[in-house]
């Protein structure tokens, strides 16, 4: 068991099955309402993940998803770090993302909506909002965090205060941002999944609720699986990449949990 | 002395630093209503929109409304609190337990909970009990990581000592692990409250008949704009308020720890 365990990937398709047990025994034995057996739903997944018009709501919603995720990484990085440099900075925002934090961002949607319209511009938007404060929070700690002799030395040697927070505090911080990011990924996702859950129009939201109307308990079930895999790939894909440009820092131990 | 007075200039500088954007948001919300730029169907006045808030809190359908949001969300954080700290003081104590639920919560813990609330609601209807267990789900895993973490840090020597005075392995689980692992207990079930405090909303938005979130969705339908800020300003409140007092219960409890921040 112990030797199982140490192949990388083993207790993860383990942890699966033994998931996919559980609700199985759920279903059969305990005979919970509304809970078919997972294997109908397995089976709906690869038809869901071929089937034309499913992908091309599901991409659509990935892309959303990753421009969301990307601005928001783009304008929370700089703020994170200018707030861990600057007293002034992070006293100025501080109280107001205090505020912000227990907005539940993607209730915001049918008002964004009015706005801005049912395209993709309301959708982006929330998942921005959605994801910009961990992110910020986490770029906040790193930047705070950086040595004071670094900085000296390197205002010794001549850099300005822009090359400092570039070449000095950007590098130093960058463990925990990728912290930031980790959780910014799966919430990108979690938001994602529930304003579109809001909306109900398209992507995968879309095809969650035309399943439920019709009744298609299955197709609902198979979509969770598809949901439930985009997290954890979402998660495991950026562990894999901090490991990879963060070999020299010490590996944080933190599952990513979120909520929007 | 006046070193005294320069810290206090500074916080009073710093606290005007942090009114600033909150004071500067609020004030173009009024000018953009008040002067007309936005139609008031589309962004209603704030004056208008905290009156309504204060007429609402007298409201007794709107009161029922809240009440079961409040009924569903401390229900179900109740419920993750007692199983998270169950499971994670478990898990720190015995090993074949850490190594099963390892891989189980890694899996799990990234999934995007609120994507189960199909489900949840076609196992356990429209009422109360599909929205309590979106809040398990969802309020579980940060309170159960954190006392995990926390309890696997606990100073083993504060342990032998218990064991050599004669405690019991349970007992020790209990009065020990679980005592030295409170701050970290309490910064998971903060982070927990306030996600419950989020999921409840939205579950109510998705699908329900009833609660706070439900009636912005049918403000939304009936383009009551007014009506559409007021449950997002109540649950924001709300959970500013827990937030507050959550914090205040955890100074009280942690008495005699040593100061975190």
């Amino acid at each position: 068991m112990a030797r199982l365990n140490a192949i990388p990937g083993v207790p993860v398709l383990i942890a699966c099955l033994a998931i996919l047990l559980i609700w199985d025994l759920l279903s059969r034995v305990v005979m919970v309402s509304g809970l078919p057996p997972p294997w109908g739903a397995l089976q709906e997944v690869p038809v869901i993940l071929t089937d034309k018009e499913s992908l091309v709501n599901i991409l659509a919603s990935l892309r959303r998803m990753s421009i969301g995720f990307s601005l928001a990484v783009a304008f929370a990085v700089p703020v994170g770090l200018l707030m861990g440099r600057s007293r002034l900075v992070a006293a100025f925002f501080n109280p107001l993302f205090m505020i912000i934090y227990p907005v539940p961002k993607a209730a915001l949607m049918p008002i964004i909506m009015l706005w801005l319209g049912v395209g993709e511009m309301s959708k982006i938007l929330v998942i921005f909002l959605g994801v910009s404060l961990p992110v910020i929070y986490h770029s906040y700690q790193g930047s705070k965090a950086v040595e004071e002799k670094m900085l000296w030395s390197a205002a010794a040697m001549g850099l300005g205060p822009m090359a400092r927070l570039l070449r000095v505090v950007f590098p130093a911080a960058l463990p925990e941002i990728m912290v930031g990011c980790r959780t910014g990924v799966v919430l990108a996702l979690i938001t994602m999944v529930t304003s579109e859950m809001i909306a109900r129009q398209t992507g995968i939201g879309n095809i969650f609720f035309n399943a439920l109307d019709m009744a298609q308990y299955d197709t609902v079930y198979a979509m969770i699986i598809v949901i439930g895999i985009l997290g954890f790939l979402c998660d495991w894909g950026f562990e894999a990449v901090r490991r990879m440009l963060l070999g020299w820092a010490a590996p944080v131990h933190d599952i990513a949990v979120g909520s929007a | 002395m006046s070193a005294l007075h320069a810290v206090w200039r500074r916080n009073i500088s710093e606290t005007l630093a942090g009114a600033l954007p909150i004071v500067l948001a609020l004030g173009i919300w009024y000018v953009i209503s008040a002067w007309n730029f936005a139609p008031a169907s589309l962004l209603p006045s704030p004056v208008t929109v905290f009156r309504r808030f204060l007429v609402l809190l007298g409201d007794p359908q709107f009161l029922q409304n809240a009440g079961a949001t409040l009924y569903r969300l401390f229900v179900g954080f109740g419920i993750a609190v007692m199983l998270g700290i169950g499971i994670g003081i478990l898990a720190a104590g015995n090993r074949t337990v850490a190594a099963l639920m390892q891989p189980v919560i890694r899996v799990l813990a990234p999934v995007p909970k609120i994507a189960l609330y199909p489900a949840l609601v076609l196992m356990f209807g429209f009422d109360h009990s599909s929205k309590i267990a979106l809040v398990v789900a969802d309020a579980l895993f940060p309170i159960l990581l954190a006392t995990y973490q926390g309890a696997v840090a606990v100073d083993p020597k504060l342990v032998w000592s218990a064991r050599a005075a004669g405690a019991s392995q349970t007992r020790c689980l209990f009065t020990i692990v679980l005592t030295a692992a409170l701050p970290s207990i309490l910064t998971g079930a903060r982070i927990g409250l306030i996600i419950a405090c989020i999921v409840v909303f939205l579950a109510e938005m998705i699908l329900s008949t009833d609660g706070l979130g439900q009636l912005l969705v049918r403000a939304a339908r009936n383009f009551q704009t007014v009506d559409m800020f007021v449950p997002i300003i109540a649950i924001s409140m709300l959970g500013l308020l827990l937030n507050a007092a959550f914090n205040m219960l955890s100074k009280r409890l942690l008495v005699g720890f040593p100061s975190q921040n």
